[in-house]
């Protein structure tokens, strides 16, 4: 465990902390510039005005520092008001390094720390601009002196509150691990051997080809659409600002309303477009994706402007989360998660995987969880009428308001809306039928349990026994008339809990009965 | 995916003890204000309407079916309510297990085990004071696996209280 005196962040961030705040400024800027017609005394306040964004960023670095004594992180902070903030380091949940480009250049990096604090980002550390080797350093002292306490904790027997549980949770994850590890490291990377140079060992390194997959998945799809809407939205601002006025506006408005072809075009344009911007983005964010795991952490790095590194720590980790859209369930692919208990910001920080082949994905998960081979369990067939009532009827009631209406008024208009509904409706067939597909639950008997729902986004936790809390049977009015219910399995990691949605009552009891039979047997009537 | 038979177990049991009979009382106070609340409310809109000139005239021309529409249906949801309630609020600590039930419309079957347990919160609104009740708050690391007693007296809430922190400490299972 290192002492060290407090340490400021990189000079250099007074390189980029004027440029970030260049874009808030320009306006007002180039406002004083006109209003004083550019006269000599107008160049003065604006000088002024830069003068002060520096000198403001200058301060700001000045009275920020960071420092770690003994077993907790201080960051200060005395720019209006004094503040210290202190991390113990047993709270250090997993560490978070990302480069943005202007940081890139510049070889700094930001160092983002996870005390897994249910309240949010309040609690959490962050240092904008230090050096690419500092962070990793710091990474290093960070992770290694939490496992040095829990590693000291476990030797000397002391239960030193919830790490000191550590020496019993790690050994069926090290087993498993040991067991799974195709070559690589040697297998006794995950005992606790605080004082080493890092071992890593690289789990997957997603190829670059599979980055075509990447649409499949729906993200980034309307993009295209954000960005013109995003253009026409500072278009109307800035003409405000440079005088072009509401008129200017309201002409061009007019003239493009008059050549409709204009817009079918642009807007065809843009639906082309979705596939291929949602690539490049998907590309940009999901570049060399690669799962490493390092002296008993999860290290997942992607992106190519920014690069992110994400550290879980694999004994933390109790499940995971499979997803597949309608289209990635085609080709195969899936995405997933870790379900990793206090950690926050579960969705973006979680991922272990973007879109790769669904034999991987079970590959990587059977080796940092174990892999699920029982079978699911379908739910009762009326959970199928239902799923289907829901798909349908909402759409033909939709229908019927337009229809109602091309009647009364004798508007045949009203039909078009009526139509599509009508459509939608009857694409409600396929989906309710596919949405019932997939509900399951399933155990194996020993250590794993598993429920999955959805059709669109399909969804499939995958939870290990001991991270179970309790259980919830809910149901509703409807659902009491059709004999289901929908159990919930609280889970204090990700989601906090996961639904296995309308089972039949007897699923509804048999199901947490059969995973923690020591908790429900006292309240079952046996005959 | 081939089926898997379903392990039989028998129908859950309700729990042993019932909310105290006070807390009958108390839904049924709480009712009442709810009640006048909606009164005046729905009175308050009724008395409003007509100034409205953008309404058509069949609807400013009867604002009194407001209170009507209003009152009609809930009344009787909100006079059901609390002996409702009573008869299905239910819990029981067996087997360092707790097992509450609970709901009107939606029923809710929780089950805590007392390992799990983080913390145990004891709350009095101004309403349960006034009957000598309390709700009892079990909270665990997910909020899908914690459970809020209503309607418990207040010395069997304070009492369980205290045997379910005692014991949590004795059982501290932190694998979550």
């Amino acid at each position: 465990m290192s002492e060290q005196g407090a340490t400021k962040l990189s000079p250099k961030v007074l390189l980029i902390d004027p440029v970030r705040m260049l874009p808030s400024l320009l306006i007002p800027l180039v406002g004083v510039l006109f209003v004083g017609g550019f006269s000599p005394r107008s160049f003065g306040w604006a000088a002024f005005g830069v003068l002060g964004t520096i000198v403001f960023a200058v301060v700001r670095w000045a009275t920020f520092s960071y420092r770690l004594v003994g077993d907790r992180l201080e960051i200060r902070r005395s720019l209006i008001s004094r503040s210290v903030r202190t991390i113990p380091l047993e709270r250090v949940r997993g560490v978070d390094i990302s480069t943005p480009p202007m940081h890139r250049l510049l070889g700094l990096a930001v160092l983002k720390i996870d005390t897994g604090a249910s309240g949010g980002g309040e609690q959490e550390g962050e240092l904008d601009g230090v050096s690419v080797a500092e962070a990793e350093r710091l990474k290093d002292v960070l992770l290694r002196s939490v496992r040095a306490a829990r590693a000291a904790g476990a030797a000397t027997g002391l239960d030193g509150g919830p790490e000191g549980h550590g020496s019993v949770a790690a050994p069926p994850l090290a087993e498993g691990q040991a067991v799974h590890r195709p070559g690589g490291a040697s297998p006794d990377t995950s005992l606790e051997r605080p004082f080493e140079e890092p071992q890593e060992h690289v789990i997957v390194k997603v190829p670059r080809r599979w980055l075509l997959y990447g649409p499949l998945s729906g993200a980034f799809l309307f993009t295209p659409f954000a960005v013109a809407g995003g253009a026409i939205g500072l278009l109307f601002q800035w003409g405000d600002q440079l005088g072009l006025g509401r008129d200017a506006a309201w002409n061009a408005g007019r003239w493009v309303w008059d050549h409709p072809i204009l817009i079918v075009a642009v807007v065809l344009a843009l639906i082309v477009a979705m596939p291929f911007v949602a690539a490049v983005m998907y590309a940009v964010f999901n570049w060399d994706f690669t799962l490493k795991e390092r002296e008993g952490y999860l290290v997942a790095e992607r992106g190519l402007v920014t690069r992110r590194s994400v550290s879980l720590e694999a004994r933390r980790t109790r499940g995971y989360e499979i997803v597949d859209a309608l289209a990635e369930r085609r080709a195969g692919v899936v995405r997933m998660w870790a379900i990793v208990t206090g950690l926050g910001d579960s969705e973006t920080r979680g991922q272990l995987l973007p879109d790769v082949p669904r034999p991987v994905a079970l590959e990587v998960a059977s080796q940092s969880v174990g892999p699920f081979t029982a079978p699911l369990r379908p739910h009762p067939p009326v959970a199928r009428n239902r799923r289907l009532f829901r798909a349908i009827v909402p759409w033909l009631a939709l229908a019927a308001v337009p229809a109602v209406l091309a009647v009364a008024t004798a508007t045949p208009a009203w039909w078009i809306p009526a139509a599509v509904s009508l459509v939608l409706a009857g694409l409600g067939v396929p989906l309710g039928n596919d949405r019932y597909r997939s509900l399951g639950h399933g155990y194996d008997g020993v250590r794993l349990l598993s429920v999955r729902s959805g059709s669109l986004r399909r969804s499939q936790a995958v939870i290990e026994r001991r991270a179970v809390v309790g259980w919830r049977l809910r149901q509703t009015w409807f659902q009491r008339r059709a004999g289901v219910l929908t159990l919930v399995a609280g889970v204090g990691a990700g989601k906090g809990g996961y639904e296995a949605m309308d089972v039949s009552e007897e699923q509804g009891v048999a199901f947490p009965a059969e995973v923690t039979p020591e908790w429900l047997t006292p309240f079952l009537t046996r005959d | 995916m081939t089926e898997a038979p379903d392990p039989p177990a028998g129908p859950l049991r309700d729990p042993h003890h019932r909310v105290s009979p006070k807390a009958v009382r108390l839904w049924l106070l709480e009712a009442v204000v709810a009640l006048v609340l909606f009164a005046a409310g729905s009175f308050l809109l009724a008395a409003w309407i007509p100034s409205w000139s953008w309404l058509p005239l069949w609807l400013s021309g009867n604002s009194w079916l407001v209170p009507v529409v209003v009152l009609v249906p809930a009344t009787p949801f909100l006079v059901v309510e609390p002996f409702v309630r009573f008869a299905v609020h239910r819990w029981e600590l067996s087997g360092d297990v707790v097992y509450a039930r609970s709901g009107f419309l939606t029923r809710e079957w929780v089950f805590v085990p007392v390992s799990r347990i983080q913390t145990v919160d004891k709350a009095q609104s101004w309403f349960e004071r006034l009957f000598g009740l309390a709700t009892l708050e079990i909270r665990t690391a997910s909020h899908a696996g914690s459970s809020t007693i209503q309607g418990l007296d207040h010395t069997v809430a304070a009492g369980l209280a205290e045997h379910l922190a005692r014991r949590a400490e004795e059982l501290r299972d932190d694998a979550t």
